[in-house]
Formats: C-alpha cells, structure tokens, sequence
C-alpha cells in the first residue's frame, strides 16, 4: 500500500487494498486459494453471492476480509478514526460456531490495525451485554437466525442497521431446509430497505440444489439475484471409506444401534492417530459410547472428552479448544461437531451406525485430514448386520459425490404470522409495504391476496369475522393503518417465543450445591423418581429433585443407571442413498444366484462375481434370507407374511428410505382398511414397512384390488393422514412458530406434557371448527412436502408397479424383516369402530 | 360435534342406589333425581383469544351442546357441578352460560374446584349456588377426591383416563369413570381439556367412555 495515499486520506484502489491481504497472508505463511481472491474481488465490486466452500478452507477470510476492505476504502483514515457503528452482520445457525468466527475475524482486524470491533450477540449473551450493544453495536455482529429476529423486534431496528454493508449466511445449507431458513429470508427482505448498502452473502456445503440455495437466499428474480455470482472452492479432497468389519460375523447382531460389539476393534484406531472423531447419531448413543470405552480402557481417562447439544457451553467451548490444542486422543461426538469448527489435528473419523445421508457423511469425513491435499480418512462402525450394506453403498457415494438437495420451504404461514408479530411489537408495519417484500422471498413468491388477507384478518381478528363480546387481542390497526401490537404482555410472550423453533422442551441439570451441567428432555426425566441414577455428561447422576423445571442431582458412585435417549436421530435415507442402496441389494441378489457350486456356497463368494468386502461378510445373513424368502432382484418387490404371538406381520421392502416407507405404509395400510374393517400397528426402517395387525390380510385381494395402484395416491394419502398421528405431530410445531401455544417463561416453563396436548387438542379444534384454517392445512401440506416427500413417493409407486410382487409366507422372522418388527416407535390407523375395538381387546386379554 | 342421539348408558348401583353413567361424562343419579357433571372448563377459547392465541370461536359452543344433550336426556331436578366449571376469570362465555341457565328449570349447584376464580355473588346473581362440598345421605360430592370416613366420595379434578392394551401392539387411551372402593371420579365432561391415565388397581372399576357408548372394563 502507498504511505501517500494514506497520508493524505485518499481512498486506496482495489489492487491497494487486496495487497493489504495478501501481505497479511504472507505474514501467516499462507497462501491464498482462488476462490477467496474471486470472493474478494467479487465483494469489492459490489456483488452479492453464494460461496460454496467445505470446513477448514479458510471460508471466514474469504468473506470478512473484504468486508474490512470495503470499510477501508470508505475510510481511508481509518487507523486514526474509528467510525461506529454496526457495518457487518455474519449468521450462524450454531451458537458454538461463534467464538471461531470472532477469533478469526478479530485476528485479521486488529492485526492489520482496522480498528473494528466483533461482537457475539446469541441466546448465551448476557442481559447486560446485550444492552450495552444495544446502545454501542460492534462493526462486525456474529448472531444466530432467531436473534436477528429478535433485533428486528426491538424498536428504532431500522436505524441500527441503516449503515449494514454486509451480512454473511453462514453454513446455509443447514439452514436452507428448515424454517431458520425461513426466517432468514424474511429478515432479508425486509433488510434491502433498510440497509440499502448491504451485500448479501451466503457460503454452503456441497449440497445437490447450489444454485436453488443462492435464489432462495438473495430472492427469485431480485436485482440482488441478477447482481451475484456462484463460486465454487472446488478443492478436490480424497476420501477413503474401510468398513470396520467382524472377525466373526456369525455373532453380529440382526439388529440394535449401538455398535458395543465392534468397541474393541475401535481402540486400536484411536491408539494410532493423533485425533479421533467418533460421530454417533444420537446423544444417548454417544454418552453410552464414551461410559464404555473408558470402563473398558481407563487409560484413556483425561484423553478422551464428549460432545453433544446438550452439554453445557463452556464444557463444550473446553473440549474445541483442547481438540485444536492436541490434548485429546478422541472426542465422541453427535451431530454438534458437525459444522464449521476447525480441527487440525483430527486425522481420523469413525462414523458410529449409518449416516442416513451422502452429504452429511461426506461432511463429517471432511472433518479429519484439514490441510489441503491431505486424504480424508472414515471409519465405517456398523451396529447391525444390515448396516453393512449401506457402508457398501456408501463406499461408492464417496466416489461419485452424489449428494442430496435441501429442499427450502414453501408457503410457511406460521414464520410469516411470527414475523409479522415481529415487526408489529416493534416499530409497526403498514402492509401494503410489508406485502411486496413477502412476497419477493422465496418461500412466499406464491403467496396470494387471498391469503394475505385471511393472514393480516388472523393477526388482528384471530381468523373470525368480528363478533360481539370477541376479545382477541393481538396486534391492533391504529388509526393511520399502522398494524402494532401495544399490548406490553403479548410483546414480552412474543420476544420469548422467538427462539423456540421448535425443539422438545429440556430442563436444565445442576448440582443440587450449584454448577450447571446441561439440559435434557423432560420427558426422560419425567420417568424417573427422586434416588434414580441415570448417566449424563460421562458422570453418573442421582436424581434429586424436579424444581421450577430444573433438574437438581447429587454425584453417584452407583454404578449401573439408565441412559437418557434423546429425542430426533430418526432420520430418513435420502434418495440417493437409497438409490445405493438398492443397486448393492441387487448386486447381493445376483451374487447368491444359483449358478454356484454347493462347496461355493459354503465358503465365501469370493472368486466368482465380486461384491465388495462388506457384501461378503454378510454372505451368511444374504443366503439365511434365501433360504427363508428371497434377496429380491432389479425388477422384484418382496412382501413376507408370517405369524408371531404378537399377531399377523406383512413385510413390504421397497427400499426407499424410511420417510417414504412412513407414507407408502400409512397409504397401504388405509387402502387395505377400506376392504374390512381392521386396525393396524405400522412400522418402518430405511429398507422397508410393516402392517401388524391381529387379524390376517387377504393379500390375494390386494392384488386382485390393484392396491399399490398410483392412481387417487394423493387423495387416499390425505384420508390416511387424517387417521394417523402424522399431521397432528407437525401441527405442534406449527402451533408453536405462530404463537397459538405459548411455551412459557424462563424458569417457568410450560410442561412440555401440557404443550403437547395443548397443541393437539388445538388440532382437534381446528378440525372439527375451522378445518379451512391456513395454519392447520399447512400442518398437512408439509407432512406431504417434507415428512412423506410426495415427490419420491409417486416415483417409488411408479416404479414399484413395474416390477413383479413375490409374495413369501414365510415360517417365521426372516433377516430383513427382523429389525423392522423389533422397532417400537410405531403409527397406527384404523377402520374398525372404536366400541369394537374395545370389546375386542378385552377379550383377547383372556388369551394373552 | 356430531353426537348420536342414541347414546348407551350404563347402570351401577352403589349402597343401594342406582347411578346411569353417561357417554357425555356426566352421571345421573335416579332415586334423587339429579345430574351430576365434573371439570366442564368453559371460557377456555375465550380466555386463549383474549391471549392472543387464535383458537375457532365456534368451538365454545360444543360444550353448551353437549350440556344440552345430556339435560336433555336425564331431564334433572337438580344439577351439581364438580368444579372447575369456568377454566379462569370471566370473559365472554360467561354470556352464553347465563343464557344457557336461563333456559333451564333444574336447581344448579357448583362444588368449588381449584379452578372456580369466579366470584360466588356473579353465580349466585345467575342461579347457581356455589358451596365448598356436599353431602347427601352417604354420598360427598367434592371436586377434589377424598376419603372420609363413612362416606362414599364422588370427584372430579383428575380427568381419569385409561390405558388399554390388545394383540398386535395395539393401544387405546380413553377417558373414564373411575371407581375404587369408596369413591367414584368422573370423567372431564369438557370438550378437549384432555385426560390423565391412571393404572387400574385390583378392586379399582373401570367404565370406558366413547362417544357413543360407556363400556365396563373387564380388568
């Protein structure tokens, strides 16, 4: 950079300011990629844009430095004067990610002697703080969706981000798919008005749908749309996939989740690397894991750490640091060491139990071997027999990078009723204003008049037509058409529920002489009585007392005690992944054909058509299932009937993925229900559903009825929805978003127990009063949109009726059926009246 | 919402007397000529919209129908209410029970429950004497159940529910009467107010109620 040009207080020009990276590069002995210079130069011209760019590759700085460029080049004297004032904002859908990106960006900022001041502004940031900001904003705000909605509920917003010249989304595929992302847009939207400087910048992981995510994000037809670019980071990364194997694969179980089997073949992995991430899909999964490796090898005591949403913070801020630090020789860990943090001396994964997804297994992969050019290494831990088949198949999606879309949502009602709420208590809205900026997001670009009336009649008039004696308080139309909520109370309820998207309600644990340890769902505790021990955090734990929803426990030195098993992890193959997946079933199918020499059968298949190592220690399960039923092939859809004492089971394999299975088993189970009356227990896997039922299915009248017909699929979807729980469960949320339940004050929460039947006795309401209510029709079009994937269902009818039904009556159990009648967590529909079903059962208990 | 006119009581006898069990909720007790309806919980919509919560304003009018109904059917002398009538302070649908008790002759009675904020002058300006508990002959009518001596207790508070098991992993949770040796709890005779289950102990009597029907559990 010239001394003259700063003597004299001249704005530098672009090659200037990019020197002064550069330099600051070199001083950090690195070296910059070509995408953070495109980004750079891409931001210093003014344009707007989606980065698509892995952990670890310096995303940060391809965004924040020239964010400092800018506010460089607008104040060449900047060294000497600081201009306040908030200039910068960077989302983040993960509260851990923050203190990374404030290290980072205050590194470069005060290194180069910007001046610029960072800020975290979360759930987590005290009341004191938050004020303090309140009156002073840092140049550089790192926030989450949910406060940035809560910054555009406090009055005056307009003029705290009047001199916004960018917001950074960060990790937006995690929140494309979801109503954060939702409520992103939203705040978008209303923030081109009022930050007319401000460059929109969104940076993601590989997902299938990149250029949908950039439209989602700046507006569909929107000059900031028109105005942005697409960079890819493109910095090829070798993964390898080893599936951790059985010696003896005649023992592994059929079925389970936990993987304690393999726990022994694990330690030697961990002995020889620097660091291991040991990922497990669940919570409880993960503290039971790290309870058994140090009982098994207490050597590894203060080497070995966890990690999971529920821990508390600074446990959590302690073992990233002593990740970065090398401290550890292994962290087990869920999904919250997914994003962004980055580890250095991580040079080894192990993936606990399928992934259920490329891209997030291919994500985690990307979490060892951080330093450019180096191989990702991934351990594969199958916790049933099964799961090796989707290591085979995920052997080859590291090969062909096939990853899933995120599909954004639509027609959100409740985000646009929480968000007009918003705008409401805080300095009003006109909508004939609002209107067009709704409207130019995504997810609203189909809303119509119509629906934007019944919108604005519902925020005022709590949906009816005005009646006498109609108390509804909500917001209020002043004179001037100022939509505004006055009321003190309902704006305090509303700022609370801003953060509550929806997740189940927790309790916070602590020592019953202070500290707090984390939080956990009230209803495990719920199961508990005072005196229990139960394991959390790696510490076993008696239960106290339950007092104004904190959870109070004393140290225990029992030490057999319950596992607390979150909620979620019930995840759905996408896809692709099934696509996988079934292509491996196929390759089973034709390995066992029949073209084989009996002494080849006995021994392995090895040296006739090769499966891959994990398709051939299954060979026992595969030729098990044969003998029992079938492996179906390319063109065959296997359905298994047997009888057990818990009555009469039919198996359909479609393999398509467990959401798509929950659909096509509550569509079959209502079609076959219409025969006769009959109620049925349903269940499904990622390989395929079950219809339990006391009575046996005439399965010559399903086909002779052309039961797995494509045609009325969408009508006779909805029937069945209406006599399933699907819907009712997605209306919670939505009841949650909109502010139709309250979820309660701090410290006095609302017993999730009484949201629950809150919400679902709303449900019934709404049904039986006011069916036509957008909010409640909303709670079915998702379960179609995003629960049963409507899309891949059709395709799935219309493939399956191509191929040939095999129909086994099989004696008992076979392999594939196995873990899908074992599985509890079920649905039910039923045609027969309620009275008989009583009668019903009550006679069956003489027989029980 | 749709209730069948034809509705399928069920007769029990306790000390001699003879008490119909109603698939509304509501109990009617013959030799006295007397309704007897627990955890009612009006002005729910009311109070949720004055929240600003948007609950259907069509939907208080359930609970009048089915009070209708029930009164309808038993045609009473007297009604008692087991408390918990109205769910919080007054608000309008105190308007549509003033309207419903000018249209009926019986003599109504309200036991206090937790829930009964509403002041017993604006019950009485209506007709509705409210008192803490009652006795008649054996028989103590209180919201919240108990045991005394000598008597036999007749409750509401809890909303009973029951939990009921069959083949195939089949399970039913529904409201009910719930009766152990010296007491008798009814079911919440409110439209949605939600039950809580409770396990059935050896002597404990179960009668299941649906919509149209109360069914004896056969535990």
């Amino acid at each position: 950079m010239s001394g003259e040009a700063r003597r004299k207080g001249k704005p530098m020009n672009k090659t200037e300011l990019l020197n002064i990276a550069q330099t600051w590069f070199k001083t950090q002995n690195w070296k910059s990629f070509a995408f953070q210079k495109q980004t750079w130069n891409d931001f210093l011209q003014g344009k707007n844009g989606l980065l698509n760019a892995p952990t670890g590759s310096g995303k940060t700085y391809a965004l924040w430095i020239p964010i400092v460029l800018d506010y460089i080049k607008q104040n060449p004297d900047y060294k000497t004067k600081h201009k306040p004032g908030l200039k910068a904002i960077w989302i983040t859908p993960l509260r851990a990610l923050s203190v990374e990106i404030e290290q980072a960006a205050n590194r470069f900022a005060q290194e180069i002697g910007s001046n610029l001041t960072v800020g975290i502004r979360t759930g987590d940031t005290s009341q004191k703080l938050r004020a303090a900001q309140k009156k002073q904003m840092p140049d550089l705000l790192i926030t989450t969706p949910e406060s940035l909605q809560l910054l555009l509920s406090s009055k005056g917003y307009d003029k705290t981000f009047k001199n916004l010249n960018a917001i950074v989304i960060d990790e937006w595929h995690e929140l494309l798919g979801t109503k954060r992302g939702v409520q992103i847009e939203l705040a978008l939207s209303r923030l081109k008005n009022v930050s007319p400087k401000m460059k929109i910048w969104g940076i993601s992981a590989t997902i299938g749908n990149l250029q949908q995510a950039r439209e989602v994000l700046l507006g569909p037809d929107s000059e900031a749309f028109k105005n942005s670019v697409l960079i890819k980071a493109d910095l090829k990364k070798k993964i390898t996939v080893k599936s951790i194997i059985p010696e003896k694969m005649e023992t592994f179980p059929w079925r389970g989740h936990l993987g304690l089997h393999l726990l022994d073949e694990v330690v030697p992995i961990i002995r020889k690397s620097r660091t291991t991430l040991l990922f497990t899909n669940t919570r409880s999964q993960c503290e039971i894991w790290f309870q058994r490796i140090l009982q098994r090898y207490p050597e590894f005591a203060g080497e070995l750490a966890m990690h999971h949403g529920s821990i508390n913070k600074e446990t959590r801020l302690w073992v990233e640091q002593a990740i970065r630090d090398e401290q550890l020789k292994a962290v087990v860990a869920t999904s919250s060491l997914d994003l962004g943090v980055d580890f250095a001396p991580v040079e080894t994964i192990i993936q606990i139990g399928g992934p259920k997804g490329v891209a997030r297994f291919l994500q985690r992969a990307g979490r060892s071997g951080h330093q450019p050019g180096k191989e990702s290494v991934i351990y594969f831990l199958p916790t049933h027999a099964m799961e090796l088949i989707e290591a085979s198949a995920l052997q080859k999606a590291a090969k062909t990078t096939a990853v899933e879309d995120r599909i954004p949502y639509l027609q959100s009602f409740d985000v646009l009723v929480q968000y007009l709420t918003t705008l409401a208590v805080s300095d009003g809205f006109f909508p004939k204003e609002i209107f067009p900026e709704v409207k130019s997001t995504f997810c609203y670009q189909a809303l119509s008049e119509d629906q934007w009336e019944w919108l604005l009649n519902f925020v005022t008039k709590g949906s009816q037509t005005l009646q006498a004696y109609d108390e509804y308080k909500k917001i209020e139309i002043e004179e001037n058409g100022l939509f505004k909520v006055n009321n003190r109370a309902i704006a305090m309820r509303h700022r609370l529920q801003i953060g509550t998207i929806v997740s189940d309600a927790v309790l916070a644990v602590k020592y019953l002489k202070g500290g707090y340890i984390g939080t956990i769902e009230e209803w495990f505790i719920s199961k508990l009585n005072p005196g229990d021990v139960f394991t959390f955090a790696g510490k076993n734990l008696e239960l106290y007392q339950i007092k104004n929803m904190q959870v109070i426990v004393k140290k225990s030195k029992v030490k057999n005690s319950r596992f607390p098993s979150w909620a979620g992890g019930r995840m759905s193959f996408s896809a692709q992944m099934s696509e996988l997946l079934r292509e491996e079933m196929f390759v089973a199918s034709e390995l066992l054909d029949p073209v084989v020499t009996p002494s080849e059968v006995e021994g392995s298949l090895i040296g006739r058509k090769k499966g891959s190592v994990e398709l051939q220690a299954l060979s026992h399960i595969f030729q098990r299932q044969k003998k029992e039923s079938i492996i179906p092939k390319k063109d065959e859809f296997l359905i298994e009937t047997f009888k057990t004492r818990e009555g009469y089971h039919t198996i359909f394999y479609p393999f398509e993925g467990r959401f798509v299975h929950e659909a096509m088993a509550s569509l079959m189970a209502y079609r076959i229900s219409l025969l006769a009356p009959i109620t049925f227990s349903l269940a499904f896997n990622d390989y395929g559903f079950e219809l339990l039922s006391d009575q046996q299915i005439d399965m010559q009248q399903v086909f002779d009825n052309n039961l797995f017909s494509a045609e009325y699929l969408m009508d006779d979807l909805q029937k069945s929805l209406n006599s399933t729980e699907m819907a009712r469960r997605k209306f919670r949320d939505i009841a949650v978003i909109s502010g139709l339940v309250f979820t309660g004050f701090p410290n006095k929460m609302i017993k999730t127990k009484h949201l629950q039947s809150n919400s679902q006795l709303l449900f019934s309401v709404f049904r039986d009063y006011e069916p036509d209510n957008l909010l409640f029709q909303q709670a079915f079009r998702e379960t179609f949109e995003h629960q049963l994937e409507e899309g891949r269902l059709i395709m799935a009818m219309e493939r399956i009726s191509e191929q040939k039904m095999i129909w086994k009556q099989c004696e008992k159990p076979t392999p594939f059926a196995f873990p899908i009648i074992t599985d509890r967590m079920r649905e039910k529909l039923s045609s027969e009246k309620l009275e008989d079903r009583i009668k019903k059962m009550m006679a069956q208990w003489g027989d029980l | 919402m749709g209730r069948p006119v034809i509705a399928m009581t069920k007769n029990i006898n306790i000390l001699g007397q003879t008490f119909i069990l109603h698939p509304s909720g509501g109990m009617f007790w013959e030799e006295e000529d007397l309704l007897v309806i627990s955890d009612v919980h009006l002005g729910k919509v009311a109070h949720f919209r004055k929240h600003g919560s948007a609950i259907p304003q069509l939907a208080l009018k359930g609970n009048f129908l089915k009070l209708d109904l029930v009164t309808g059917f038993f045609d009473p002398k007297k009604i008692i209410f087991l408390g918990d009538l109205f769910h919080s302070y007054i608000n309008y649908e105190w308007q549509h029970f003033d309207q419903w008790m000018q249209d009926i002759s019986a003599e109504v009675v309200l036991v206090e429950g937790n829930h009964d904020v509403i002041s017993p002058k604006k019950y009485e300006a209506l007709g509705v004497k409210v008192i803490p508990e009652l006795i008649i002959g054996d028989f103590l009518f209180t919201h919240h159940p108990e045991e005394r001596e000598n008597c036999f207790n007749f409750s509401g508070h809890i909303h009973p529910g029951v939990k009921i098991n069959g083949m195939a992993r089949q399970q039913l949770k529904l409201p009910c009467f719930f009766r152990r040796q010296n007491q008798m709890i009814l079911p919440a005779f409110g439209e949605f107010t939600g039950k809580h289950i409770l396990e059935p102990k050896a002597g404990d009597e179960v009668y299941v109620v649906t919509k149209e029907e109360v069914i004896y559990l056969n535990t």
